[in-house]
């Protein structure tokens, strides 16, 4: 546990670097047809030091509930959105190594951060590699789904589905698809 | 608009649902179909489960019980594996695997393809059910959009490599994909000879099976899927560049993110049927 506990301050520590590298919205350039040549190019480097979200008010979210979850959207409103930071922690979520929650902060209907809350492999010395690895890009992905106003991701990431089912989980908590 | 979202931890992973419904549908109406939809899954599970020692699936493994015995969904399930296995070239071969036969590549989609249409329902204008990754969807979020979902760079995962607008079904497979579960038929051995392959169509078991197939094979296997009405692929080699079918969905591609070492990618469309792949 001690040595989960560790992971965690590491990956959190990831996490925070990702956040401060890339604050603007993925780009994703629309309409390349299939058939076309297509050449991916790199944008320049991030440019470190970018300024951090606008200070926010954080509530503390419900406490992680075991166990499947079920969100019902009530009937729209017409209530303007609300414009103050929230922040939410989504349901605790078995993912193949251990035990893991995830925190979301929302501004308005906005996703501004996503940080892993716990996370308990039980000390495994694999998935401590893997989930330093893999957990800052998984935050960077749920920002990058966002912006390109999509559904669902689809890939061969094991651990990606705890991260994303508890992050879906926290934003149902704040109202946010 | 989103009226339900739903998580059911089952098959080893957490599925996700989520209904999109007319505004004026009641949840009331709607819960059932989900409940229905979970017990579908857990089914699934409870039959096909190897890992679950007493599951019909791990009897008929180890010859307690013959197909006979076995419920009717496993002669049925093993019935469209060999479908699958023939479709794909043999690249997907349940019973090639090492321990016997074993549909597990094949059931998640299977049963997310199951559990996904008992929400078709005049009230509901779209469903979505996402077994880590696997996705089975009809309809879409809303008016005349259809759902669009992102596919993760197997060489830069914290990006999306594209987005996809597929017909019913996507799944992806990979070598990033947790444990060595890839297996070349043709060796006999752990193999990929791409970084990821997904592949769209009308039915995520078949998507599910191909996609493994696809993994395995490399470039031979976008011809194989071209073969197959109504399905597309697209694969993503080691190096990032991508090579898909010319009826793939791409809704947009993404550019390389400004990751450590920002090397660029050149991907270009793979000149089908049966063009030589880098990595053959």
């Amino acid at each position: 546990m001690r040595r989960a506990m560790i992971v965690m301050a590491a990956t959190v520590a990831g996490l925070v670097g990702v956040l401060t590298f890339r604050t603007t919205p993925a780009r994703l350039t629309l309409g390349a047809l299939p058939g076309a040549s297509v050449t991916r190019t790199t944008p320049p480097a991030a440019v470190a030091g970018a300024p951090p979200p606008p200070s926010s008010t954080t509530t503390t979210g419900a406490p992680p509930a075991p166990g499947p979850t079920t969100t019902t959207t009530p009937a729209p409103t017409t209530t303007a959105a609300p414009t103050t930071s929230r922040t939410a922690t989504g349901a605790s979520v078995n993912y193949n190594w251990g035990v893991m929650s995830v925190s979301a902060t929302v501004t308005g209907t906005r996703i501004t951060k996503v940080f892993i809350a716990s996370l308990d492999d039980g000390g495994n010395s694999r998935s401590q590699s893997i989930d330093q690895q893999s957990i800052p890009i998984l935050e960077q992905q749920a920002l990058q789904a966002q912006s390109a106003n999509i559904q669902g991701v689809s890939g061969a990431s094991y651990t990606s589905a705890g991260f994303a089912q508890s992050l879906q989980s926290a934003l149902g908590k704040l109202n946010v698809k | 608009m989103h009226l339900v979202h739903h998580l059911e931890e089952v098959m080893g992973t957490v599925v996700t649902i989520d209904v999109y419904a007319h505004a004026a549908a009641p949840s009331v109406e709607i819960t059932p179909l989900v409940d229905r939809a979970c017990l579908l899954l857990h089914q699934a599970d409870d039959v096909f489960s190897t890992w679950k020692p007493d599951s019909p699936m791990s009897r008929l493994r180890r010859g307690e019980i013959t197909c006979a015995q076995a419920p009717p969904e496993v002669a049925e399930v093993l019935e469209l594996c060999a479908t699958a296995r023939d479709l794909s070239g043999g690249w997907f071969d349940p019973w090639a695997l090492p321990g016997g036969v074993d549909p597990t590549g094949f059931v998640k989609g299977w049963a997310a393809q199951r559990a996904l249409d008992v929400l078709v329902s005049p009230l509901v204008t779209g469903a979505i059910v996402n077994a880590a990754g696997d996705i089975a969807g009809f309809g879409g979020p809303g008016g005349s959009r259809p759902f669009r979902f992102g596919i993760v760079d197997p060489t830069a995962p914290g990006d999306l490599i594209c987005v996809v607008e597929p017909p019913a079904a996507l799944a992806t497979s990979g070598t990033y994909e947790r444990g060595a579960h890839l297996f070349d038929p043709r060796s006999g051995r752990p193999m990929a000879r791409v970084a990821s392959a997904s592949v769209t169509g009308p039915d995520l078991g078949l998507a599910d099976a191909l996609a493994t197939a696809v993994a395995v094979a490399g470039g031979d296997g976008l011809g194989v899927v071209e073969a197959v009405d109504g399905f597309e692929a697209m694969t993503v080699d080691f190096d990032g560049s991508m090579h898909w079918t010319p009826g793939f969905p791409m809704a947009a591609i993404g550019e390389a993110a400004p990751s450590a070492g920002g090397q660029g990618h050149d991907g270009s469309r793979s000149a089908l049927p049966g063009s030589p792949g880098p990595n053959r």
